[in-house]
């Protein structure tokens, strides 16, 4: 007791005292000391701020088994996709510099590319990279499109309505491979069917109730026919050929998303 | 050529120069080829010298359903004519594999694989893409000096001990040929055995191969057959109507059954009636169809039930708290593995491991974590064998891993057996109901849906449930009632569709249920139904009749779903009849397109509070996703599975 009663008087002596000196400093120089101080912390908050907002430049190439993803980043990478690739067990991650034919003109930033299995059983792992990434190369084979519509359309549709892309308006290349062949569709028939299917999607999808299915958001307008420029982030569609390299259109995507 | 054995540094056995090499074009031809890829999909090297195209995909169908499905402890994979043979080197993230003939039995290869991978690991460079002008000479001696190794076994009929790993590789295949004989139906693949899958490469096929490889050996034997039909000719003379089944599991199964009628009517048990007065009169008879008809009078004491008995439980977030797991394993590691001989040693050895972090894992660190996690799992009710495939699979992916710094190997381990689970648990193929039922009514078919299963698993019940969650979602439901065995299994079908408001197909008793079936999908298709859910009756895995029937059922109606039920409370059963059904379903099916099971409903969740096993051991054997969970008698308790969950709750 006794103790507590002596803190409290060398507390308030202390006040006192403080109060004393601060009273006895010319007050330019505590508004100065102030200053610096404030000065300091928003200094250090914006910093902080700058440095989340420079998000990776994480480009993710996601698609069904079988679409090509692996050759594409290889050939994105090295110009060549060497001796041809197997099914993907594991992504593959990667910080380069774009591999492209003509001599690029000054500094170019390193992307970071992952190349994330497709395979139905490895969809957690796609789940782990989302809320990394800028930008997302959705890979279709445009050669045996039809039989896999369905199926290209579901991952499509997970990927569009997911919390990550849908709250930082990630933006999303439908890209079209195998396009080097003579019976691969068209862009422009792989969007259509691609909204098709979508539509038919949220049809099935909206009949039930608000927490199903693992979908975060909808996606469309409501009572319109689905159509990528519906989205809130931006859906663009282009083609390429990984075996033959041309790769052009997935590299001038990569480049407008990834600001140096 | 020989000359060059002095730079291989890996020879181990001395290569008499003088002799040269024999029939040396003849045996080149035995090995199909030989590929070097990451476990990213890049391939770095594959064989020049062979230069045959493999017919089909077989490296990707490896893949796709033997790696990926958490098989990779086995000692071959089988595709179409040729056998594989493959290795991990887990340090690099590198998989070497060998193709080669099936018919023929060649006994260099898992030697050959694992020479070829020290010698390949020595010039591995992450950053170089081509090899060929290294390593093609390499592997052109490692090849004939393992074929003159081959000879030299064959020639002096000595088993010349492989390297380490051929010897633990031969040590499961005799583990599991003991564990068969022992009549555990094992899974051991041999070269050269079972039957040849000769169907395409659909990947939705892949597990009839699987399948059929586990079982043949089982097949083979044929006792199961055999013990049935003496059963039967047994039951026969006991004066049992020649339906065959054992008597008891029925009459346990009605037992059941009528169990399960009681809370629908408790309100109104006064007023049930079975059936009016024939019954009691006539109890020989089985065949109830004439007093279908006069049942119209219990309508009015059966409560209807409209859309107000709330949300099925399908529809609902389920809210799991997220503990924190690494509190709970400390507790549990150090009690785990306490061998006293090994204790003082492995447990300094491991925490001074675990802050250095330089060690290579090998198998014999791997074990005593291993068997604790087997035990583990086992305690959670997953079939004995599962459990010990599974530590196998994990076993191969982690073996000459470099243990990262600061960690554990129990929890390297526990993070790499967390992996397995979640990829097996996660679904192959999209278990979208509603957008499957949506294209078939485009097509102006009704969605037909077949519930399968033993008898007492909850079949009728989750039936009822399911059609009251596709109700709520405005798809029109039937029901037929395809159960014609067991008494009271048509009125119970009937009771839950005056419930539930939803027109029923039936034709009482004793009537063929394919036919039925048959009928009742003409009937949706009539009137506009957009599914039917057919209940058949519950048989055992081995009774051969009923499963001819069953498959009967499947060819003749092609149904879109083949919902197999099973009761979660069930423990190393699962796997049989599991593995039965699969196989009687390929075997007896008459048509190109093989029906398998395409989905499992486990039911009875409510009843283990942790012990969740069943449903890893059911989705491992078979392949097929889980598409709901039963958890209770009401219509409501449906829910889908959550696999992290069940995860977390399977390793705590």
């Amino acid at each position: 007791m006794e103790n507590l009663e002596d803190l409290k008087i060398m507390a308030e002596q202390w006040s006192y005292q403080g109060i004393e000196y601060l009273q006895k400093i010319p007050p330019t120089q505590l508004y100065a000391a102030v200053g610096v101080l404030l000065f300091t912390t928003i200094l250090l908050l914006l910093s902080i701020r700058l440095v989340r907002r420079t998000k990776s430049n994480t480009v993710l190439l996601s698609g069904l088994s079988g679409s090509g993803k692996t050759v594409l980043f290889y050939q994105l990478r090295d110009g060549s996709s060497h001796q041809g690739t197997v099914t993907s067990m594991e992504p593959n991650e990667g910080t380069f510099v774009l591999h492209s034919k003509n001599a690029k003109k000054g500094k170019i930033k390193p992307v970071h590319l992952v190349d994330v299995p497709g395979h139905s059983r490895l969809r957690p792992k796609l789940e782990e990279f989302l809320p990394q990434a800028a930008a997302i190369v959705f890979v279709v084979d445009a050669l045996e499109f039809l039989p896999n519509c369905r199926a290209a359309s579901e991952y499509l549709y997970d990927i569009l309505t997911n919390a990550n892309v849908v709250k930082k308006k990630v933006p999303v290349l439908l890209c079209c491979n195998k396009t080097d062949k003579l019976t691969a569709h068209t862009k422009e028939f792989i969007r259509k069917q691609m909204e098709k299917e979508i539509e038919k999607l949220r049809a099935s999808r909206s009949a039930v109730s608000t927490a199903d299915i693992a979908n975060d958001f909808t996606i469309g307008i409501e009572g319109e026919v689905f159509s990528f420029s519906h989205c809130c982030n931006k859906v663009t569609v282009a083609e390429a050929s990984g075996l033959n390299g041309e790769t052009v259109q997935v590299q001038d995507f990569i480049r407008e998303y990834i600001k140096p | 050529m020989y000359n060059s054995s002095r730079h291989i540094k890996h020879s181990l056995f001395t290569v008499h120069s003088n002799e040269p090499p024999p029939a040396s074009t003849k045996q080149r031809k035995m090995l199909e080829q030989l590929l070097i890829f990451t476990r990213g999909g890049l391939i770095l090297w594959t064989c020049k010298e062979i230069g045959n195209a493999l017919k089909g995909s077989p490296i990707d169908t490896l893949i796709r359903s033997c790696l990926l499905e958490e098989r990779s402890g086995e000692v071959s994979f089988n595709y179409g004519a040729y056998t594989l043979k493959w290795t991990f080197h887990n340090d690099l993230g590198l998989v070497f594999v060998a193709v080669y003939q099936k018919i023929l039995q060649l006994l260099y290869v898992d030697d050959l694989l694992s020479v070829v991978k020290q010698s390949f690991s020595e010039i591995y460079d992450p950053k170089r893409m081509s090899y060929d002008d290294d390593f093609d000479e390499t592997f052109r001696q490692l090849r004939m000096e393992a074929e003159a190794r081959a000879e030299e076994m064959k020639k002096t009929k000595q088993v010349v001990k492989p390297l380490s790993s051929g010897v633990k590789k031969q040590g499961q295949v005799s583990k599991e040929e003991t564990k068969k004989s022992s009549g555990v139906g094992g899974g051991s693949k041999k070269d050269g055995e079972g039957k040849v899958s000769s169907l395409t490469n659909g990947n939705h096929h892949d597990d009839v191969a699987n399948g059929k490889e586990n079982t043949a050996e089982n097949n083979s034997n044929n006792n199961v057959v055999g013990l049935d039909v003496s059963k039967l000719a047994k039951l026969r003379s006991k004066g049992v109507r020649g339906r065959g089944g054992v008597r008891k599991a029925d009459s346990i199964g009605s037992n059941k059954g009528s169990s399960k009628v009681e809370p629908p009517k408790k309100a109104t048990k006064k007023n049930r009636v079975w059936d009016d007065a024939a019954a009691s009169k006539q109890e020989e008879k089985l065949d109830f169809t004439d007093s279908v008809d006069e049942n119209g009078g219990n309508d009015d004491h059966v409560d209807v039930v409209a859309a107000d008995q709330g949300e099925s439980m399908m529809d609902k977030e389920e809210v799991f708290s997220s503990d924190s797991e690494s509190e709970d394993d400390d507790d549990d590691e150090p009690r785990s593995d306490e061998k006293p001989e090994a204790k003082k040693k492995g447990w300094f050895s491991s925490v001074f491991q675990s802050i250095t972090g330089k060690a290579n894992l090998e198998r014999t660190d791997l074990e005593p974590a291993l068997k604790a996690l087997k035990e583990r799992l086992m305690t959670k009710n997953v079939a004995e064998e599962i459990a010990e495939k599974l530590c196998e699979s994990v076993e191969a992916s982690l073996e000459g891993k470099k243990l990262a710094s600061f960690t554990r190997i129990s929890s390297t381990v526990q993070e790499a057996m967390e992996e397995a689970l979640i990829r097996i648990l996660t679904p192959r193929r999209s278990i979208d109901i509603m957008r499957d039922v949506h294209a078939a009514k485009e097509q102006r078919r009704p969605y037909v849906v077949v519930f399968v299963g033993v008898n007492g698993v909850g079949k009728s019940t989750n039936l009822a449930k399911v059609a009251y969650w596709l109700q709520q979602h405005k798809v029109s439901v039937m029901m037929a009632a395809c159960d014609t065995f067991r008494s009271g299994a048509v009125e119970q079908l009937r009771t839950h569709a005056r419930r539930l408001q939803v027109p029923i197909f039936e034709k009482g008793y004793e009537k063929d249920p394919a036919v039925v079936a048959k009928e009742a999908i003409q009937e949706a298709t009539r009137n506009g139904s957009d599914v039917v859910l057919v209940d058949t009756a519950g048989r055992m895995q081995d009774n051969e009749p009923l499963m001819r029937a069953l498959s009967k059922l499947i060819n003749l109606n092609k149904p879109d779903l083949v919902l197999f039920v099973g009761e979660a409370l069930v423990g190393n059963d699962a796997v049989d009849q599991l593995s039965k059904f699969n196989q009687k379903l390929s075997d007896l099916s008459t048509s190109g397109n093989t029906r398998l099971i395409d989905g499992i409903l486990l039911t009875k969740f409510d009843t283990i509070d942790d012990k969740v096993g069943a449903a890893l051991s059911m989705v491992y054997i078979s392949g097929a996703p889980v598409m709901f969970v039963g958890c209770g008698q009401s219509y409501t308790d449906l829910k889908k599975l959550n696999v992290k969950a069940i995860v977390k709750t399977l390793l705590k």
